[in-house]
């Protein structure tokens, strides 16, 4: 009878384990898409996401800095060997669509468009402080314009997307619709973001109208939309909010961080892995060898030396150089990099650093705390001389360069005088000029000579061809995925 | 488990019938030596040998003398045969393959017929098929079997391996040789772009991996390959199914008791090394490409570095099991101890066995009985040092003068690697399951089974903080500022409710075998992470994250720093299956199967959560036809046929979720301080269903000539559609770099044929030996890929260390083939350089590509496929001797037809060393044509044929020696049997691959045949003894 009874309750149990619930099983530990955002919680950290993306190390032109690699101002960098192919080529022009790099950063900067999709799509309906809303919407709408800018400036035309779905074949939209969709985020920014000392200490870092106003001003001048330039330079300039760090070192240092000179900033703190709140940026270009801050890619180039005027304090606070001592810490080095080489192009090239994103500190992880400084005042300043030269304002662009030259100079009347030449095409020359100096390594020379057309004179003799290289190769992996309906740049 | 007579009596010695007859020998000689008869003079003795049913002759029967070792005879080709007999000799021992061995007391006679019943244990011998058993002539599906003395050819940890060239359709490809390392294991053909691996059904429990079982508590395995064989187990069964049962006591005796005891132990070494460069011809290359590296090229260092990282290191497998019955009950628990340490220092894996299999018969019809394994292990993991070993350059020493490692430019010193490693893996599993079956009104039989397979694993790695320094006396790239200690914990179960209701009948002719039944299956997962830096000492008493002990006060730096905490997402999901098959035979002529399964899973949405796959098959024992009786040398025949289609769903449970990315910070503020942040992750695929494989089989099995020589021929054709396939999607979906979603996006077809023949017979009277050959051809091929998904239509993998990918698996060829340039010579000079297309990069000397698109330029575009790393053949042979007291095998396997791609050779971002083919290279016009000038990387290093290697190989896998001490020594000692031995594995292997094994899995079935410095397989060397008493 036991036996039976055993077997009537195995079957009963059979037949009430036949219910569905068991195979409803949710994510765990992990919110679903259609969860979230709900909440006005959720739409600050949806919002913080965008900005994350600027700490990604894809995103820094896929990695590393191959834009300066790109220029006259830098090589290579590292060991002659780390990376020669990978990395190499971006030196010599012999870059290839299969190009390394060139896929994480196209992929890193539509992430970063996505996530500004989310919060424009998706934070809007949340109920909450509308004030606050917006400026959220703002800031996501400066991010977007941010990265399409870059998209833009390194390919022309890509494809445009401004939702949270998107077609699996988008063709790429010509170069003016998406500028016409970067002006048009940056306008809503300016009209809806908070001036920069209205955001408390936690804040700073964050989207300012200063910051759009800036990145406006910069959108119109590589149309050569000069009025739009002046005007919104003029309004950052005019706003009262900026100024020029005393001490250039801090403009890029640990000293100045989120201060007066500061536009837009990516805050990084100084931890190894860009999970953890670091930024490899540094990392990528910080001294190798002894002390061991990173790999020391983005090389100084003689050249950029040379172009330094006599005596200018800048070259010191651009470049490290073996033997320097800096913040008490002797730099030697790597051991297996030659100190002078001749490299397999011709040019003389001598170890040396970017002094520009050094963090004081023997670790490598330190090094992950510098906090790169996309736009600060003193271009928006050379921008501005650079609109006003163009409209025909000689005197007022003048002005504003030789503020630049003035901070320079650091109170030494013998070196870096006042520019006085009215002359517009010299004058042109002398600004562009003074941006290479005085923004040297920070990832402006290639556009620069780019948008002025300098760039077949100054770049030919180390590969760069008119026609082909003022564009990147669009990544052959997004042409194969694209089932045809990407095309590639011409004449790669 | 239901065995029959035969072989209950040979419980604890293995299945095979070489070892069968070893038993019948040994037991013979054991009766020899208590037999005391009175003494009678000689006496002639003359006789036929027939089969008990047909009365047909049978030549070739063994016939001994009982008690003694050495005395008597075999049946002639009419049956017939004749021995004279000493005195006190009267019995003698008639045995013949495939019949039940007979004593005939001769006493007195001199003329008599001999009637041999064909043994119970070859065609009516029951066969585990999943929830059930059928008798070997009702099988309708493609079921290999495989004996555990095949198993013990080969020492292992994982019985997986030992399945290696000993099942047609069956390919075993080691992924690693490191203690440790699982087998990719692939049944008929890769049939899926996901996990193609097949699953383990152990004494009814579904798992997916062995490696806690000790290949000696093994009885036997199954392999299923057909849909016919597999359709019972569903969803799950697409890859294949390999049954296991675990020995027990079942079947002994009451009151008898069994204790065997095997000791083994053994030595390994690398088998070859690979030829590379030594100091002086690495410095004259470098030379030739930067004039002026060296100055003396015969006083430089000569370092070989694959001296420096192997060693011979040692192996032991020991265990002792004691099994039993009583009245109403059986035991077998045994205890197991395997240990190998790696032939690369800090390399090790060791693992304890416990197994106790119980039966209890509570009643006449209620049984109650458990399976239960329970390993604990310890694994060690060694850095990959055996790719740094391959790149180093013959010039860096290992040491300075003072001792210290010697820094080794690019690739670091893989002696200081090792040295400052220490990766642990511990843990145990638990699995096994306690069972009920009650039977019914005789013909039903209830049977339920709660199974589980718990596991914990604990990973601790723990980095000391080091520098290696620059002969000048910096810092060089390798060193660790501070000491880092990692902690992750895993733990898994899985729960399986098995009920089933079986029915078997006979009615006249008409015999019936159904079962239906519910199965419920949960899988959870746990894992917690915990990472910390700057720990207060060294020393392995001091590996535990404790927050006071890993904090730098100094530098004021926070050191525990990061905790995870979440599932394993392969790992975490619900099942539900409705099953049920009816066997059904007519007049052991006919059989016909049906097999119908519904499987649901938590890893689809609602409305595609079920799928049902059904199962038809059909046998016919043509040799039960009268027709067939005429043929005398046929002993059997069976022609069958089966069509089925499987389900698959190995992917994670949250593909179908589009989830939340959270986690992510932002950092803001003066001074900077991190915010949360969350967003959109990659998009998840709601649409996802189930993919199915559908299999037809047709096999014909045949037994001839006294069954001395079997055979077995299948031919499969399997075809899997709707392929959960991780496909890249276009950069501007926001994904990011590196993502994927899954889609139903492909069909892949696997056809081929698979044969096994086995020859088996006596020479003489005390000479046995058998011989097996199999093998199985595997057409591969991908029939679509992004189905109607819109994404791309070929899949990219195979990444290498750089990034670069180098296989595609597009329709029309095989999964993972290899992409890439294909080379015509090398420019000779300038004018050839000039004459045809090139890149820009190349100079006279460098490798011709072919413009293959003859666009008259050479780019990306040119690439074409250039090889695949799917073997035509793989094979496998077998031989073995049983003289006396003596045993011999030799087993080879193999494969023929696949491409390996040297992807250790390609990736050179620095100078690293050279394979010796570089020596060779092009120096002037005429030079060379296939080893182009010399350089670090760059351009004669873009993926093409010139690293695209023959994989073809066939290895001597396994030879064994064994001698069985002669039964008078044992009885005196009280012992059944024991048996020395010395075994070798995978002794020498023939290829032209340049790498240390021709053998590169890959559990990545896009990146299979892909060596980026596999850690080699050993070669190993061990003695043993195994002893029964």
């Amino acid at each position: 009878m036991k036996i039976q009874k055993t077997v009537i309750i195995t079957i009963v149990l059979i037949v009430l384990a036949g219910c569905e619930d068991f195979l409803s099983v949710s994510p765990q530990g992990e919110l679903t898409q259609e969860a979230f955002p709900t909440t006005r919680e959720d739409a600050l950290q949806t919002t913080n996401a965008v900005y994350t993306t600027l700490r990604n190390w894809h995103y820094h032109s896929g990695g590393f800095p191959i834009l300066d690699i790109m220029s006259d101002d830098a090589h290579k960098g590292s060991n002659p060997n780390d990376a020669a192919n990978t990395v190499g080529p971006y030196d010599d022009f012999t870059h290839t669509p299969t190009q390394d790099g060139l896929d994480r950063w196209w992929n890193a900067l539509y992430e970063g468009i996505k996530r500004a999709n989310v919060v424009l799509e998706r934070v809007e309906p949340i109920a909450m402080d509308q004030q606050l809303k917006s400026r959220y919407l703002a800031e996501a709408s400066f991010l977007r314009g941010l990265y399409y800018f870059d998209l833009v400036r390194a390919w022309g035309g890509v494809p445009m997307v401004t939702s949270v779905e998107a077609d699996f074949e988008v063709p790429r939209s010509s170069a003016g619709e998406i500028y016409d969709l970067i002006e048009q985020d940056l306008l809503f920014a300016i009209d809806n973001l908070p001036v920069k000392s209205a955001y408390g200490p936690n804040d700073l870092g964050r989207a300012t109208k200063g910051a759009a106003q800036a990145l406006l001003a910069k959108v119109y001048l590589f149309q050569q939309d000069f009025a739009g330039a002046e005007q919104y330079a003029m309004q950052v300039i005019n706003s009262g909010e900026y100024g020029l760090e005393p001490d250039f070192y801090d403009a890029n240092g640990p000293g100045g961080e989120h201060g007066i000179e500061s536009v837009l900033e990516v805050g990084a703190v100084e931890t190894a892995g860009t999970n953890n709140g670091g930024n490899q940026y540094a990392n990528t270009q910080g001294v190798r060898g002894t002390p061991n801050r990173g790999w020391g890619f983005n090389r100084p180039s003689v050249d950029l030396r040379e172009a330094f005027g006599a005596n200018d304090p800048r070259q010191d606070a651009t470049i490290i150089e073996l033997g320097e001592v800096i913040d008490g810490i002797e730099i030697l080095g790597d051991g297996t990099t030659p100190d002078e080489m001749t490299d397999e192009n011709g040019f003389l090239q001598i170890e040396s650093y970017n002094q520009k994103v050094w963090i004081p500190g023997t670790s490598t992880d330190t090094q992950f705390g510098h906090n790169r400084r996309i736009i600060r005042y003193a271009d928006v300043l050379l921008m501005a001389a650079e609109a006003l030269n163009e409209n025909d304002k000689p005197g007022e662009a003048l002005t504003y360069l030789n503020q630049v030259r003035e901070r320079a100079r650091q109170d030494n009347p013998d070196i870096l005088p006042d520019i006085t030449e009215t002359n517009k095409d010299a004058l042109r020359d002398l600004i562009i000029e003074e941006r290479r100096v005085e923004l040297a390594l920070e990832g402006h020379r290639y556009w620069d000579l780019v948008r002025t057309g300098k760039a077949p004179k100054v770049l030919g003799p180390y590969g760069f061809e008119e026609g082909k290289h003022e564009r990147l190769p669009i990544p052959q992996s997004e042409i194969d995925l694209s089932q045809g309906s990407l095309t590639q740049n011409e004449n790669w | 488990m239901n065995k029959s007579t035969d072989q209950r009596d040979q419980w604890m010695l293995i299945k095979g019938k070489r070892a069968r007859r070893l038993l019948v020998l040994t037991v013979f000689m054991m009766a020899g030596l208590l037999y005391s008869g009175s003494a009678f003079a000689q006496q002639e003795v003359q006789g036929t040998v027939v089969d008990a049913q047909s009365g047909e002759t049978l030549p070739s029967v063994n016939i001994r003398v009982q008690g003694s070792d050495t005395r008597g005879t075999v049946s002639d080709l009419n049956g017939s045969f004749n021995i004279t007999l000493q005195a006190g000799e009267n019995v003698l021992v008639f045995s013949y393959v495939g019949y039940t061995t007979q004593e005939v007391n001769v006493e007195g006679q001199q003329e008599l017929t001999v009637q041999l019943e064909q043994s119970v244990g070859e065609l009516d011998e029951l066969v585990v098929i999943g929830y059930g058993a059928v008798r070997k002539r009702d099988v309708t599906g493609a079921v290999s079997q495989v004996s555990s003395e095949e198993i013990g050819d080969y020492t292992t940890f994982n019985a997986e391996q030992s399945l290696q060239g000993k099942v047609s359709g069956v390919q075993i490809t080691s992924t690693s040789g490191a203690p440790g390392a699982d087998a990719a294991v692939r049944i008929r053909g890769v049939g899926t772009f996901n996990d193609s691996s097949p699953i383990y059904v152990v004494d009814g429990v579904i798992l997916d991996d062995i490696s806690f079982l000790n290949p000696s508590d093994i009885e036997s395995i199954e392999v299923l390959k057909d849909a016919s064989a597999t359709a019972i187990y569903g969803s799950r069964g697409a890859n294949g199914v390999i049954l296991i049962q675990t020995r027990t006591g079942e079947g002994l005796e009451a009151g008898n008791t069994l204790v065997s005891v095997s000791v083994e132990s053994g030595i390994q070494q690398l088998e070859q090394q690979i030829d590379l460069l030594n100091g002086r011809q690495f410095a004259i290359i470098a030379n030739e490409i930067r004039p002026g590296s060296y100055n003396n090229v015969d006083a430089v260092p000569n370092t070989n570095w694959q001296d420096q990282i192997f060693d011979i290191a040692p192996m032991q497998n020991h265990q002792i099991s004691v099994s039993g019955a009583t009245e109403n009950s059986d035991y077998y628990i045994s205890l197991g101890y395997f240990q190998q340490s790696g032939i690369i220092d800090k390399s090790e894996y060791e693992r304890l066995n416990l197994k106790i299999n119980n039966n209890y018969n509570i009643s006449d019809n209620v049984k109650l009985g458990n399976n239960i394994t329970i390993s604990p292990y310890r694994q060690r993991v060694a850095p990959n040092v055996t790719f740094a070993a391959y790149r180093a350059q013959p010039l860096a020493e290992p040491y300075y003068e003072d001792g210290s490692f010697g820094v080794v430019q690019n690739v670091g010193n893989p002696l200081a690697s090792l040295e400052y490693s220490n990766n642990y893996n511990r843990g145990a599993r638990i699995v096994g399951n306690v069972f009920g079956e009650f039977t019914i009104a005789n013909d039903f039989l209830l049977r339920s089974s709660f199974g589980t397979d718990a596991a914990l694993n604990r990973a601790e790695n723990f980095t000391p903080a080091f520098t290696i320094f620059n002969p000048d006396g910096t810092e060089s790239q390798q060193n660790n500022e501070y000491s880092d200690l990692f902690k992750g914990e895993t733990l898994n179960y899985n729960l399986l409710w098995e009920n089933t209701l079986n029915y078997t009948k006979d009615f006249d002719k008409h015999n019936i075998n159904a079962v239906v039944g519910l199965t419920m299956q949960q899988i959870k997962s746990e894992i917690l992470e915990l990472s910390g830096q700057n720990v207060i000492r060294n020393g392995d008493d001091f590996w535990y994250i404790q927050p006071s002990y890993i904090i730098d006060e100094a530098n004021n730096i926070n050191t525990l720093s990061s905790v995870s905490n979440r599932v394993d997402a392969n790992q975490y999901f619900n099942m539900m299956s409705y099953l049920g098959r009816l066997v059904y035979s007519y007049d052991d002529k006919y059989t016909a199967t049906l097999t119908l399964r519904r499987d649901g899973s938590s890893k689809f949405s609602e409305e595609n959560r079920w799928g049902t796959f059904p199962s038809v098959a059909f046998g016919w024992n043509l040799d039960r036809e009268a027709f067939m009786e005429e043929i005398t040398w046929l002993d059997n025949m069976k022609l069958r046929g089966s069509w089925g289609m499987i389900g698959n769903e190995k992917i994670t449970y949250y593909d179908r979720f589009s989830r939340v990315d959270a986690g992510l910070l932002a950092v803001f503020g003066n001074p900077d301080a991190t915010f949360n942040a969350a967003t959109y992750g990659k998009s998840g695929n709601p649409d996802l269903k189930w993919e199915t494989t559908t299999q037809t089989d047709i096999g014909l099995e045949v037994g001839m000539l006294g069954r001395r020589l079997t055979g077995e021929f299948d031919f499969y054709n399997r075809v899997t559609d709707d392929i959960l396939i991780e496909l890249a999607t276009p950069g501007h979906l926001g994904n990011g770099q590196g993502q994927r979603v899954r889609y139903n996006a492909a069909s892949v077809l696997n056809r081929g044929i698979e044969f096994r023949l086995n020859w088996e017979d006596y020479l003489g009277d005390e000479l046995s030996y058998g011989i097996t050959i199999l093998g199985n051809t595997i057409h591969n091929e991908v029939q679509d890929i992004g189905g109607n998904s819109e994404v791309d239509d070929e899949l990219i993998g195979g990444a290498l260390a750089n990034g670069q990918r180098v296989t595609r698996s597009v329709v029309g060829r095989p999964i993972g083939s290899f992409y890439g340039y294909k080379t015509d010579g090398i420019f000779q000079n300038q004018s050839e350089l000039d004459s045809y297309p090139s890149m820009s990069l190349a100079g006279v000397g460098d490798l011709r590509f072919v413009d293959t698109n003859e666009d008259g330029q050479i780019n990306g575009d040119d690439r074409t496929y250039i090889g695949s790393p799917i073997p035509d053949f793989v094979y496998g042979f077998s031989f073995d001797l049983a003289y006396k007291n003596w045993d011999m095998s030799v087993s080879f396997q193999g494969q023929y037809g696949n491409e390996l791609f040297n992807g250790k050779n390609v990736v050179r971002p620095d100078p690293y060393n050279f394979e010796q083919h570089v020596w060779n290279r092009w120096t002037g016009e005429g030079t060379s044509n296939s080893e182009p000038r010399p350089s670090y990387g760059g351009y004669n290093f873009l993926p093409s044929d010139r690293f695209i290697q023959d994989g073809s190989y066939l290895r001597l896998r396994s030879v064994n020696l064994g001698y069985s001490l002669p039964s008078t020594l044992m009885t005196k000692v009280n012992m059944t049997r024991a048996r020395i031995y010395v075994k070798a594995n995978n002794l020498f292997t023939w290829t032209d691959y340049t790498g240390y094994t021709p053998e590169i899995g890959s559990g990545d079935v896009l990146s299979n045949g892909i060596d980026t410095g596999i850690y080699p397989i050993p070669r190993v060397i061990s003695i043993g003894i195994n002893t029964t008493f």
